[in-house]
């Protein structure tokens, strides 16, 4: 799987020692969360978050698609996926992401899941020689029910299931 | 890493931490005065704990930690955290711990030579924070010095039977005030 600037700069080289070393690092963090993103058997791509520490929220660091994979819908699917889980199951209430200004995939991504804008910070990230702003955004859990309400995993239980 | 001695006006210097100062930090924390606006507390409270602050603070190259001192006694701390030396930005904080203090513009002073020192001598592009909303002496500390709100975050957490909200403000060098 290729990815595209999907770190900041690393001070080893980026080589797959290097990545293999970060995951098994991350993987032992107690409030981090990775997943590998597959489609039909084949990885295309990965995505991590951290539980905040009194475990009521959630922080999407990451949500990277192979670049071969653009375009396809992976990164939307795969991010509904992700938050089925973080309301349906953990049942946490907020959810945050931090979105460099020019990523138009992933804007439209949390546009359609329903995250509002409740920070921008100027000249945050520095990449190709300029700054770029930076996008801090929320999605409730009261945003999840109202638009993906119909995205449960399993039907609700009937009435009788447990008599 | 501890920042250097800074020496400001009415008595206020940043001067770097010792031992002694983080052993400070546990019975200033634990009095309701001082934690007012913080979120959630807990965590180990021990002086091993500290002592292991302490050599991890010194070892880590993206932050300057100092303590605030007021006429020659230790009053509080400031720093820049999580600095990223490639976008040139970091996160502050500060927090005086001696509450019988407070309103002597002690805090005003320390972000001000903080602030200052981010721009002169650090040669950093942008400083951010998170400031909980009901904390209006602590949002005007920062506002002095070159602070303008960037956003905020409602429902951060839940303290004392009420949500509390979260200001976020960031600075830049051209932001800071004019020095007479």
């Amino acid at each position: 799987m290729r990815v595209r600037r999907a770190h900041g700069v690393w001070h080893e080289p980026a080589m797959p020692a290097t990545w293999k070393e970060w995951f098994k690092e991350t993987a032992k963090e107690k409030q981090a969360v990775l997943w590998s993103i597959d489609a039909d058997g084949t990885l295309v791509g990965f995505a991590l978050a951290h539980l905040w520490s009194m475990g009521n929220g959630f922080d999407i660091n990451q949500l990277v698609i192979d670049p071969d994979r653009w375009r396809l819908g992976f990164g939307f699917d795969a991010a509904l996926a992700l938050h089925r889980f973080v309301f349906d199951y953990l049942d946490l209430r907020v959810m945050t992401a931090d979105v460099r200004a020019d990523n138009a995939a992933a804007k439209r991504i949390a546009d359609r899941l329903g995250y509002t804008e409740f920070a921008h910070g100027h000249e945050v990230h520095y990449r190709d020689g300029a700054y770029v702003d930076e996008l801090k955004l929320r999605m409730d859990k009261e945003t999840w029910l109202e638009r993906w309400s119909s995205e449960r995993e399993y039907p609700p239980l009937a009435a009788d299931a447990t008599r | 890493m501890f920042g250097p001695r800074v020496d400001g006006r009415n008595g206020v210097s940043l001067v770097p931490s010792t031992l002694e100062h983080f052993k400070l930090h546990l019975p200033w924390m634990l009095q309701p005065e001082v934690g007012r606006f913080w979120g959630p507390r807990f965590g180990e409270m021990t002086t091993e704990r500290q002592e292991e602050r302490f050599k991890k603070t010194g070892e880590d190259q993206t932050q300057f930690m100092w303590t605030i001192s007021y006429h020659d006694e230790p009053v509080g701390f400031t720093g820049i955290f999580d600095i990223d030396w490639v976008r040139r930005d970091g996160e502050s904080g500060i927090f005086i711990g001696r509450h019988d203090l407070f309103g002597r513009g002690i805090a005003s002073e320390a972000v001000r030579l903080r602030t200052r020192f981010a721009w002169q001598e650090l040669r950093l592009h942008r400083v951010h924070n998170w400031i909980a909303h009901a904390n209006r002496g602590s949002r005007r500390a920062n506002e002095k010095s070159g602070y303008t709100q960037m956003g905020l975050f409602e429902r951060s957490y839940f303290r004392s039977g009420e949500w509390y909200d979260e200001w976020l403000g960031e600075a830049f060098p051209h932001t800071f005030p004019e020095e007479g």
